[in-house]
């Protein structure tokens, strides 16, 4: 390839705009604070939003395949509190956490059976189990919150590694971006879901088995949350049952902003762990700059709805043809631009219909 | 024949369903009343249905406003947060202007909503961002502007005017006057869903959105009036939490939005669009007001009642795609019966 064929194809990609966005946020930051820019702080950047990273990568498996699960975060709650109990009775504190992983599979197959074998909405499935996850997360714990857990433990989300330097969140994160994402690019159950988001009909027809696939991406989803649990209760070192409540925006926006379509059929795991970056790094830069927790909310909102509208307009724009080329390509991503080409039932759902 | 082909028309074979629907509300809400009231003694009183009215009116006002966003097919997650923002900005104008005249508030709570609904349309039907994103993205900005404005303080009964605080307490005729408001809000939203022109669009739409814009219906207009109906009535629902629960913070109305989609999908709001009445909405916020009241005077635990609405919201959406199925296929048979039937008439 040559240089400027090379250069043309980089700057044709979403990813590229969101290392562009996380370069120029840096700089923002930096300006605001010198030590932004020290080894320890950039390393530590993430560190807080690992569980929010952790359900995005499930929920990206998820929208792609042309769902949506918004219990996540309640899923990780109810988890959390499994976890937590089952740790108070006494049990060792691995065993329980992987009893909180257990029991977060169980959730997330529970959506899963009611959305893949009775084809019903995932929208309003999850919006039901969104509520009726976090409430069952109440009446497990109540109102009180479980601590004390061992210092081996907690490492997994507060701990360092390499001279204490590195943060082992950080590592974990990154460990299952990378399986994760190599499932989804290269494996055939990846394939099956660009498929199946591209176009459900026409999947069913090419023989791929829909519903197991749409059942077993729920099932992942929750196990996600439950690894967020796991992650999340280390770096609190408490678990309540309002664990992760409110950061659902977050997750869904670093799915979204990571150029992952709202639609499915088109998504990279790398661009979501890039928007997730974003996102932690622009709530780190504005807690710099003393704005508070209400005003962020805001931002990302704002930011999610960004993302989306300029997915709109580009989609719009390479059909009609008004943007020059490097920008049309932007929403094509390494995989995605099979599944972008092939026949998309954009008709089938209309832009009006809204879901 | 003649006969058959007039029994077996889709339109009679759906009202079925929907009598049906009604009818199976109202059986709910009897068992639970006759559950409730052997168990918890003060549930019959006077006094226990009052309170329950007032609960019923601010649910049942905004379920209103959501069922017209759920019946095109999209749906509307800020209500709960519309709700909070426009309860301090009616209790704060009191707090300042002391004889402000109510209905000017009401009307002030009216507008902030409508605003915000309108973005909400905005948002969905000319920007083309999912309902459900949109309004999960609005819900966090607009409680993040509610929590800006009061900047963590609150506004206590004392500081409201008894003029304001009477929508709660007084009752003519027995019922609190909340309830007389929300009446008045079902039957207007009753009326304009079934004999408003603009208003029937949003069946067809929610029915089929390409065949209601090859119908020529404007689509795009439609559904920023229903997101602008639903934040003027979640607006309205704000002024009157306000005078119910007249402690208001920034996280007043938290979660509501659950309530609110629970109250309409058990009254038989299809997610899927195009199917509800007013009348089953109404019917299922009772249901959920009901339920919650007996769970409080049972001493169950204030945190089933999230449980029970989102266990609600899935048994409500899986009968109804059952049904739905179920319905479709039966029309499916009989129109190939009637076919088959006509087929013979020609042959013979």
């Amino acid at each position: 390839m040559t240089a400027k064929g090379l250069a043309g194809r980089l700057l044709g990609r979403w990813e590229t705009l969101l290392v562009a966005g996380i370069v120029g946020v840096g700089i923002w930051s930096w300006t605001l604070s010198p030590f932004f820019l020290t080894r320890g702080n950039l390393l530590d950047l993430v560190t807080p939003y690992v569980f929010v990273g952790l359900m995005a990568l499930g929920l990206t498996f998820v929208v792609i395949a042309g769902e949506i699960d918004i219990s996540v975060a309640s899923t990780l709650a109810v988890s959390v509190v499994c976890f937590a109990q089952i740790f108070a009775a006494g049990v060792n504190v691995w065993l329980a956490a992987v009893a909180g992983l257990a029991v977060a599979t169980a959730l997330g197959l529970a959506n899963g059976l009611l959305v893949g074998i009775l084809n019903l909405p995932s929208l309003a499935i999850t919006l039901g189990t969104l509520a009726a996850y976090q409430g069952l997360a109440y009446v497990i714990l109540g109102g009180e919150g479980v601590a004390s857990f061992p210092t081996s433990y907690t490492n997994v989300g507060g701990g360092y590694i390499a001279g204490n330097q590195l943060p082992v969140a950080l590592l974990i994160l990154l460990g299952f971006a990378l399986v994760l994402g190599l499932v989804l690019h290269v494996t055939r159950f990846g394939r099956y879901l660009f498929t199946i988001g591209a176009n459900r009909e026409a999947a069913r027809f090419s023989g791929v088995p829909v519903g197991r696939v749409r059942v077993t991406v729920f099932a992942l989803s929750g196990l996600m949350a439950g690894i967020a649990g796991v992650v999340y209760v280390g770096y609190f070192g408490s678990a309540r049952a309002d664990a992760a409540t409110g950061s659902l925006l977050d997750v869904v926006t670093a799915v979204v902003l990571g150029g992952v379509d709202i639609f499915g059929g088109v998504g990279s795991m790398l661009g979501v762990l890039l928007a997730l970056v974003l996102v932690a790094e622009l709530r780190n830069g504005m807690q710099l700059a003393n704005i508070g927790g209400p005003t962020q909310d805001i931002v990302i909102g704002v930011l999610l709805l960004a993302a989306i509208v300029a997915g709109n307009l580009l989609r719009a724009g390479r059909t009609s043809g008004f943007f020059p080329g490097p920008i049309r390509g932007l929403r094509r991503g390494v995989i995605g631009r099979q599944a972008d080409e092939a026949v998309r039932p954009s008709n089938v759902e209309s832009p009006e219909s809204g879901r | 024949m003649n006969g058959v082909v007039r029994r077996l028309t889709p339109q009679k074979l759906a009202a079925a369903a929907f009598r049906l629907r009604e009818i199976g509300i109202a059986a709910a809400l009897g068992i639970s009343v006759l559950f409730f009231a052997i168990r918890a003694p003060d549930f019959l009183s006077v006094s226990n249905w009052q309170g329950i009215a007032q609960n019923v009116a601010i649910v049942a006002v905004v379920a209103v406003g959501e069922t017209m966003v759920i019946l095109t097919r999209n749906i509307d997650l800020s209500v709960g947060s519309i709700v909070g923002l426009s309860a301090y900005l009616s209790a704060a104008t009191f707090v300042h202007h002391h004889a402000a005249p109510v209905p000017v508030v009401a009307l002030i709570a009216i507008a902030i909503g409508l605003g915000l609904g309108f973005v909400n349309g905005v948002l969905v039907a000319v920007a083309r961002v999912p309902a459900i994103i949109a309004t999960l993205a609005t819900l966090g900005i607009y409680r993040g502007i509610d929590d800006e404005i009061t900047g963590g303080k609150n506004i206590t009964a004392y500081q409201l005017p008894d003029s304001f605080l009477k929508l709660a307490s007084e009752k003519p005729a027995g019922l609190p006057a909340l309830a007389w408001i929300a009446i008045g809000v079902c039957l207007v939203g009753a009326v304009t869903l079934r004999w408003a022109p603009w208003a029937r669009d949003f069946y067809a739409i929610g029915s089929n959105p390409d065949a209601a814009r090859f119908a020529g219906i404007l689509v795009r207009r439609r559904v920023i009036t229903a997101f602008a109906i639903s934040g003027a009535l979640a607006g309205l629902g704000g002024f009157l939490f306000a005078a119910r629960f007249p402690t208001v913070d920034a996280v007043a109305a938290k979660n509501f939005e659950l309530d609110v989609i629970t109250a309409a999908v058990i009254g038989g709001v299809n997610v899927f669009g195009g199917v509800g009445t007013v009348l089953g909405v109404a019917l299922g916020a009772v249901l959920v007001a009901t339920i919650q009241d007996g769970f409080i005077l049972l001493r169950i635990s204030e945190f089933w009642r999230l449980f029970f609405n989102g266990f609600a919201i899935v048994v409500a959406v899986t009968i109804d795609a059952l049904v739905t199925r179920r319905l479709q296929d039966a029309l499916r048979r009989r129109r190939a019966e009637v076919r088959a039937a006509r087929h013979r008439e020609a042959q013979a």
